[in-house]
């Protein structure tokens, strides 16, 4: 009896319109980005400033961008550790460009994610021609890219022109500051705008388009996916093409805001990103990928990276705090499919 | 076939790029290397290597370093390389990917020792890492010289000499002159101010030591005015008094990332009790100006004083955002390893060199003493 109508109630849940729209798993981490913001609210004023909301805007950018991408590697049934560092190669190599050889700005924030898009290519081939394991290719990668950028630049850190300077300009996509009238610049974080424009084109991309199904059923099923006459290994670079394109824009949004770049850094970033995506519910076995929930898991992280300092707690708390955040958030998914299975 | 035939181009291109990656890498530190061949085959008559023991010709030194992130690195090489040349020994200088991979430094003090050569400058990121590679080196009589943060705590006698900023004088600096600038605001304030300290880590003796030296020679100063003082944020420093005047505040972040920092900035300036932030090196200085821009703080409520120079630093300084920073002098630490390197080697008695630090505020930053050690 009691069963029964504990049955129906879960059925109730789920069938909700809205539990349906949105998703289980991206309810629960929408459900746990609001918990999070609030609790780090109640325990710090200066964390419920305007200028901490940007400040979380400003690190949802490099992370999102490098998320969004990451996702079709993912959904592939890969992963692409290199992003992190391409990130760092890519803003490292086109900021040298602008800022020693005089290279014009929007010529390199093309470069920049071209340079991507070419790691992202030389992972799809390596792993859909030559069949590498995407783990290894990528971590492959990850070390050239590394590499490549300290080559570049001779190991030194690149400062991309600051905003006050002409060549500047680019810092706007990301924020804009509006001067009032007593004199106080307010920042208006316009890189979510982009954001968001992105995010809603590469989830059409993703699930509403021949490419994007493609990608999906070769997640789900390299081999059936084959045998149905599908041109496997070609949907497999997009998808790594994809990844390494967004990890170059990301490389953009981290110069805009961070203004400074260290070789052989960038490791870590994208386990930053990782983590958002499977928070947002994309299914790290492949075959199911979701934009919006990784959407949802880049603003966990980065209110997470924002606020921990900002409650007080000492830098390896910090890190356990977030490790526990996505240990418990990917406990939910999986005890969750179980249970509708 | 086609698939077979793609992956071998594949492989030849990945080949071929990785040669490419060398070639372009031979300009890239040919300045370095050449320098460092040239000077030796000058001087060295190959047929009596064996018979040299007095000539510096074939002298070999490693210098392990803490990488080359920072364009401060870059000025240490410029007088290591200096010096080489006018003594006329070969040197290696190598640093680890990034100052957090204390592992990757510890294997480039081990592949020196392996190399045996004359002398090792060694700026360890963590002495207690270093300590195998030390006693070997003792053992096998190579001479080790510590530079820029030295090898604190190393065992006795390990360490011939050291050529560095006496970094714990360099924190008393800036907290002397950034006590001249906010005595007043703590003078007349009517409830708790709070100073923030930001560290790169706490684990490398030149950034502890600057720290210390500043909360330390801060803490004096204000007690000497009758306030109290409390120091919180970091296990490392802690000393807490409650209802304390002024709260010293540390920070130190997960990773030497610029994002990081820039959150760690960001939190401190946003304390409404905030009056002073200083970073006690370059990357803290950078994350502190980063973390204003969206809050712009700076050089109007909350005074900044950093370490160090790059572009962002000088010209924060000069526009005013930063009340000033300490300067130290990277060309002399490196002219000085090498120096002090081939002495050792030779057998000479060596001591420390202490290569000092200045201050530098807007109005003195072109002085002729001053402007060759702020880097870009």
């Amino acid at each position: 009896m009691s069963a029964k109508t504990t049955e129906k109630k879960q059925n109730a849940f789920l069938n909700n319109p809205i539990v349906k729209a949105v998703g289980t798993q991206r309810l629960i981490a929408l459900l746990a980005l609001i918990i999070i913001y609030i609790v780090f609210g109640a325990i710090s004023p200066s964390f419920r400033q305007y200028s901490t909301l940007v400040s979380i805007f400003d690190a949802s950018y490099y992370i999102g961008f490098m998320a969004i991408g990451v996702t079709f590697a993912i959904t592939t049934g890969g992963i692409d550790l290199s992003i992190g560092t391409v990130l760092v190669c890519s803003s490292l190599v086109t900021g040298a460009l602008a800022t020693k050889y005089n290279v014009p700005i929007a010529l390199c924030l093309i470069i920049c994610i071209l340079i991507g898009a070419i790691f992202g290519l030389l992972n799809g081939l390596m792993v859909s021609y030559m069949g590498l394991p995407p783990f290894i290719a990528t971590l492959g990668s990850m070390m050239l890219s590394k590499g490549f950028g300290s080559i570049f630049t001779k190991a030194q850190s690149v400062t991309w022109p600051q905003a006050t300077e002409a060549a500047g300009w680019f810092r706007n996509i990301f924020k804009i500051n509006i001067v009032g009238a007593n004199g106080m610049s307010t920042p208006i974080p316009t890189g979510f705008i982009l954001l968001l424009i992105v995010a809603i084109l590469m989830a059409t991309l993703l699930n509403k388009s021949r490419p994007g199904r493609y990608i999906v059923a070769l997640g789900s099923n390299i081999e059936a996916t084959r045998l149905s006459g599908v041109n496997v290994a070609k949907w497999q670079t997009l998808a790594y093409i994809i990844s390494g394109t967004m990890a170059g824009i990301a490389g953009i949004a981290y110069a805009a805001v961070y203004s400074t770049l260290l070789p052989g850094g960038g490791a870590g970033f994208e386990l930053d990103a990782i983590a958002g995506v499977v928070i947002g519910g994309t299914s790290m076995s492949g075959g199911y990928g979701t934009i919006a929930g990784t959407l949802i898991g880049v603003f966990i992280m980065s209110v997470l990276k924002t606020g921990l300092p900002f409650i007080g707690l000492q830098t390896h708390y910090q890190q356990v705090a977030t490790g526990l955040v996505l240990i418990f958030a990917v406990f939910m998914d999986v005890a969750n499919r179980k249970k509708r299975n | 076939m086609k698939k077979k035939l793609l992956s071998v181009l594949m492989c030849a291109t990945m080949v071929s790029a990785l040669v490419a990656g060398c070639g372009s890498k031979a300009p890239a530190e040919s300045t370095t290397d050449q320098s460092k061949t040239d000077t030796t085959t000058e001087t060295t008559d190959k047929t009596d290597t064996a018979t040299t023991d007095t000539a510096s010709g074939d002298m070999s030194i490693y210098i392990v370093s803490k990488g080359f992130q920072h364009q401060y690195w870059q000025a240490v090489l410029k007088g290591a390389e200096e010096a080489a040349k006018e003594l006329g020994v070969t040197i290696d200088f190598k640093g680890p990917d990034t100052e957090s991979d204390i592992a990757q430094q510890v294997q480039m003090l081990n592949n020196a020792l392996n190399n045996k050569p004359a002398a090792i400058g060694l700026a360890a990121l963590d002495t207690e890492a270093c300590l195998e590679g030390i006693t070997k080196a003792q053992q096998a009589g190579i001479p080790i010289i510590g530079f820029d943060s030295g090898v604190p705590g190393a065992p006795e006698g390990a360490i011939a000499a050291n050529a560095a900023t006496d970094n714990y004088a360099a924190g008393e600096l800036a907290a002397d002159e950034t006590y001249k600038i906010i005595k007043e605001k703590i003078d007349s304030a009517t409830s708790t101010v709070r100073i923030g300290v930001m560290n790169q880590d706490a684990t490398s003796e030149s950034i502890t030591s600057r720290g210390s030296g500043f909360i330390d020679k801060m803490k004096s100063l204000i007690e000497a005015d009758g306030k109290t003082v409390s120091i919180e944020g970091h296990d490392k420093w802690t000393n807490k008094v409650d209802g304390a005047n002024v709260i010293i505040d540390v920070a130190v972040p997960a990773q030497v990332t610029a994002e990081l920092s820039s959150i760690d900035a960001q939190n401190l300036l946003n304390k409404a009790d905030t009056i002073c932030i200083y970073g006690s090196n370059q990357h803290s200085g950078e994350g502190l100006i980063t973390g204003d821009a969206n809050l712009n703080k700076l050089g109007t409520s909350v005074v900044g004083v950093a370490f160090d120079s790059g572009e962002l630093i000088k010209s924060a300084v000069k526009s005013g955002k930063l009340a000033g920073a300490v300067t130290q002098d990277p060309v002399a630490i490196g002219r000085n390893v090498v120096e002090l390197a081939v002495k050792a080697a030779k057998g000479e008695s060596v001591s420390n060199v202490d290569t000092g630090c200045k201050w530098y505020t807007a109005d003195n930053m072109e002085d002729a003493d001053i402007a060759p050690n702020l880097y870009d």
